[in-house]
């Protein structure tokens, strides 16, 4: 088994009488690419600040490979960070950033050379030895800073939105290269970021974080598909949040009531009854003539249609009042509808998500706990 | 009208830097309105401009003039005798070289300048790091009395000092030790505060970076916090010294003899009487010349040492003037 | 692993970097102590001490308990009294120090305004001139008007040259005018680097905001860039005001009659003669107090400032 396994137990960290971080246990396995998900003030940059060592945890274990580092200094821990802003040194050169930790292991000159040459060839930036920071553009310093983290050979690399200062072109090229580099130095990489488009294309697990706890931890195909909360489905950006209100049904399904039409569901939380959130994907909402008729088809009018180039999204209003949003081919025969037309509205049943209420969405949780803070680009 | 608005600021801005006598003639005349607003803002600037000339000259003249009897052949300050170095090295008995007090006053000002800032800088970076990253009470209350001595009207710490050293502390006795103690005193705040202001802007990342690489605290801040603060340790060592060159209170209250006068007590003690004449004025400029040759030492080395750092002339030379 | 040692060791090792800390604040800590709080308690010593008759010099009295008031009473009956010898250099100090740091002020905002907001490409130009004086000691830039302003001197030459009427006069015998002209000369270039920094501060945007929203430059300048250089100017003021309360040797250069003596010249005097130590200090620390209040304000604003930045 790779090394590089962190586990957090239960760990804290008060701020005054604020919990930055609440109680949080997971296992980040060795070699693995695990992302801390959320908002700003969610808790994942506390949460990496006190595995990397500059946050100590005021309760709870930071496991690494089996030791307890959670008070240890970050100069001891074999783990390293590239920070958001880099923090590469103005007054070194990129050799010389590169090097900086290699004479804390006790390298040879000769050996720090060489592992300097080796790491510069890794983030293809050879040839830049002797350039300054200043004299770098963004995505180069960007590498640079990766260098200088991978050079020292960590268990695990921490990467505290690393991407957040490039543009989003580059962001996206950096993304596919940041994914082939840790497959190809095996490296267990803890990356914390707010774009879940980065977190979800490049982890191998997730965990999307709300208020200093985990709102749901998994493989990001199974968190974007199976939200288990309004909080991460709103998140991870599901355009389709309706209201509804839950009651049992027979043999695992769940009736749903939304205004006066009523519809069955036959995934997520199936248990629920009252009020809850129910989420649909845009892709499964179906539109169909008005006079069609069935089950889960509830009666709507054509808002607008959207164009989106190789599908085109159709907003719909239901007549119970809530917004949904379709996207169908071009050559779907709605895709030519006006605007007012009435229609009918296909859910089908193991589409409709029945979310339990944990307390609301992303944007009610911010207005709740963090006033002032500006709300997360979706 | 908003429209029109930012166009004529920008063709005023032109012509301010540029001013055109065919600007008028180049203006259309449909835009009668817009042509008197541009009329309006050049003589507003051109009266300011007029103004700041009017200033430096009358800050700058007088010291040129000075400068400039220094040279004088004969004893006069307003009548020009012709140039020499009589007050510089050439009198026997007046010129700076052969007079014992002017020498003296010289050297004791070199003396002190540089023991003060060989004694400031090191104990006042070392107290804006001590104190930035403490953070106690006790830590807020020490910064509190080091702002506090950089208000204080120097006429009374000079008092408040000379009771000291008499009444007191009598292993500081007048003359260049009480001197030195009390510049030190007096100037330490120039280190401080630069440096405590140069390590809010530099924050704790860079340090955190070298932690995580595996150095130690101490490591991080002689590899790290040391060659950032570099520039701003410079510049307040600059700004020691010239202050030390500028002081006059201090070190006339705890001057003993003669013999431990700088400059400015000579220049003070002498210009009624005494050695009256253009042999202060070479004193003076010599001194000068110091600042001077300080000053630009200054600048160009905070150049040199912030020159991965995107800053302009104007940031050098306004914190080399301690702002 | 067990808890006890869990705890006790994040503990040591938080209060190792404390120590290190304060070890580097120490040597500066103990030289602001020695040589800043406690002489102003000895000043307080010699002030409500008593004087040796016999060689006429001050004892400093350590213990509160046995402190006399004596230099006080005697302060103030001097400063109110009708004897009242300080009252007068008290008020001449108060009148030259308002006129001379408000001219100081009319005249160094236009400069630094000028520089900060129209210099353009000649900025450092401008800076290096404005700044030069800053590089000159305050004894030679004295010097250089002693030399322009005496009897016969270039000043006087002028005011003959033109025949301007008034000519002849002893500007260095007692002048009123010199001595607040003195000042301004004297403590203006702080002042003027002090508002160039704050001035060129204030982000050209919103005074393209105001134009866009309606402003004449005038208006702008009133409405905009005035309040905003507000706290600018106070910091200013404090920086001319303070040390020319505390003023006398610019005094004693350019004057040295009784006629416009100044406060500062009457401690200093104190401080010379035998026996009146003790006054001098009382009146000292009088000052002192009076001063507190902005010396406070401009501490407490400044160290806050501070402390917000971090």
């Amino acid at each position: 088994m790779p090394g590089g396994t962190i586990t957090l137990r239960n760990l804290t960290k008060r701020f005054g009488d604020h919990n930055a971080v609440d109680d949080i246990s997971l296992e980040v396995h060795g070699g693995e690419f695990f992302s801390l998900l959320g908002p700003s003030g969610c808790g994942k940059t506390t949460t990496l600040r006190m595995v990397a060592g500059f946050e100590e945890p005021t309760a709870g274990q930071i496991i690494l490979d089996g030791a307890d580092v959670g008070r240890m200094p970050p100069n001891k821990r074999k783990v390293n960070t590239v920070f958001q802003s880099y923090a590469l040194f103005p007054f070194l050169d990129v050799a010389e950033n590169v090097a900086f930790g290699l004479r804390y292991q006790g390298c040879t000159r000769a050996e720090a050379k060489q592992r300097v040459a080796g790491a510069l060839d890794l983030v293809q930036l050879t040839g830049y030895e002797r350039r300054r920071p200043g004299q770098l553009s963004g995505g180069q310093q960007q590498r640079v800073a990766l260098a200088r983290a991978l050079v020292l050979n960590p268990s695990v690399l921490l990467l505290d939105e690393p991407l957040g200062a490039l543009d989003a072109k580059l962001r996206r090229a950096l993304q596919v290269e940041l994914k082939a580099l840790q497959e190809r130095v095996g490296i267990t990489f803890l990356y914390v970021t707010h774009d879940q488009e980065e977190a979800l294309t490049m982890s191998d697990r997730l965990a999307v974080m709300s208020n200093g706890r985990i709102a749901q931890l998994g493989p990001p195909r199974v968190v974007y598909e199976e939200p288990e909360s309004a909080y991460v489905a709103d998140f991870l950006g599901v355009s389709n949040l309706m209201d509804a209100v839950a009651a049992p049904g027979g043999d695992g399904t769940c009736r749903l009531t939304i205004g006066e039409f009523s519809l069955t569901s036959t995934c997520g939380s199936l248990r629920a009854s009252g009020p809850v959130k129910v989420a649909v994907r845009p892709e499964r909402v179906g539109i169909e003539a008005f006079v069609a008729s069935g089950d889960n088809r509830v009666p709507a009018m054509i808002e607008r249609t959207v164009f989106l180039g190789s599908s085109t999204q159709v907003v719909v209003r239901l007549a119970a009042g809530a917004g949904l949003q379709s996207v169908v081919r071009n050559d779907d025969p709605a895709a030519g509808w006006v605007a007012g037309t009435p229609i009918k509205v296909v859910l089908p049943p193991d589409a409709l998500r029945v979310l339990a209420n944990d307390g609301g969405t992303v944007e009610q949780i911010h207005e709740e706990t963090l006033g002032d803070v500006a709300p997360v680009p979706a | 009208m908003a429209v029109t608005l930012p166009d004529a600021t920008g063709a005023a801005g032109e012509e301010l830097f540029a001013p055109s006598p065919a600007a008028g003639a180049r203006t259309p005349p449909a835009a009668v309105r817009r042509s008197s607003i541009i009329a309006r803002l050049r003589r507003r600037a051109v009266f300011l401009e007029t103004f700041t000339w009017l200033y430096l000259i009358w800050s700058i003249i007088p010291i040129g003039i000075a400068v400039l009897f220094s040279f004088n052949s004969g004893k006069a300050q307003a009548t020009w005798q012709g140039f020499s170095w009589r007050w510089y090295v050439t009198d026997p008995t007046q010129s700076v070289l052969h007079n014992a007090e002017l020498h003296q006053a010289f050297v004791q000002t070199l003396v002190l300048a540089g023991l003060t800032t060989l004694i400031t800088v090191p104990i006042g970076v070392a107290f804006a790091i001590g104190i930035d990253r403490w953070r106690t009470r006790t830590a807020s209350a020490l910064n509190f009395v080091m702002i506090f001595s950089f208000v204080v009207p120097e006429l009374l710490l000079a008092i408040a000092l000379f009771f000291v050293v008499t009444d007191l502390l009598h292993f500081l006795p007048l003359g260049t030790t009480a001197e030195v103690a009390g510049l030190v005193v007096w100037n330490l705040s120039w280190p401080a505060i630069v440096v405590r202001s140069r390590l809010v802007t530099i924050g704790r990342v860079y340090e955190e970076a070298a932690a995580d690489l595996g150095a130690s605290r101490l490591k991080a801040l002689w590899r790290v916090l040391m060659p950032m603060l570099m520039p701003a340790i410079f510049a307040s060592a600059v700004l020691v010294f010239a202050g030390v060159i500028d002081d006059f209170v201090i070190v006339e209250q705890l001057s003993s003899t003669a013999a431990t006068q700088p400059v400015s007590v000579a220049i003070y003690s002498n210009v009624h009487g005494g050695l009256a004449g253009p042999a202060l004025n070479a004193l003076a400029t010599l001194m000068l010349v110091i600042s001077l040759v300080v000053a630009a030492i200054g600048y160009v080395g905070y150049r040199l040492m912030t020159r991965g750092e995107r800053k302009n002339t104007a940031e050098a030379l306004t914190t080399i003037a301690g702002m | 692993m067990s808890i006890a040692s869990r705890v006790a060791r994040p503990a040591s090792e938080h209060r190792r970097a404390r120590y290190v800390w304060a070890a580097l604040a120490a040597p500066g800590a103990v030289w602001l102590i020695l040589l800043f709080v406690i002489p102003f308690y000895v000043m307080l010593a010699v002030a409500a001490g008593q004087i040796n008759l016999l060689f006429q010099t001050s004892v400093p009295v350590w213990n509160p308990v046995h402190w006399s008031g004596a230099n006080f009473a005697a302060i103030w009956h001097d400063l109110v009294g009708p004897s009242s010898y300080i009252g007068p250099p008290a008020i001449r100090t108060v009148v030259y120090t308002a006129m001379a740091s408000a001219l100081s002020l009319v005249i160094a905002y236009p400069v630094a305004y000028f520089v900060a907001r129209y210099a353009g490409r000649r900025k450092t130009l401008f800076l290096v001139l404005l700044i030069a004086p800053f590089w000159v000691s305050y004894m030679m830039r004295m010097l250089a008007w002693i030399d322009l302003l005496q009897q016969g001197g270039y000043v006087n030459k002028a005011f003959a040259f033109f025949h301007v009427p008034g000519g002849g006069v002893n500007f260095l015998g007692g002048q009123a005018v010199t001595v607040v002209l003195g000042l301004v000369y004297g403590y203006i270039p702080y002042l003027i680097v002090v508002l160039y920094a704050g001035l060129d501060r204030i982000d050209p945007s919103l005074l393209e905001a105001a134009r866009d929203l309606g402003c004449s430059r005038t208006k702008t300048f009133l409405r905009v860039t005035l309040p905003l250089s507000r706290s600018t100017i106070i910091a200013g003021s404090f920086i001319t005001v303070l040390p020319m309360l505390g003023d006398y040797y610019t005094n004693q250069l350019l004057s040295a009659a009784p006629g416009t003596t100044m406060i500062g010249n009457v401690i200093e005097g104190q401080l010379g003669q035998p026996g009146e130590q003790g006054q001098g200090a009382a009146l000292a620390l009088l000052l002192l107090v009076v001063l507190l209040v902005p010396m406070l304000y401009y501490s407490i604003s400044t160290a806050r400032a501070s402390r917000q930045n971090i």
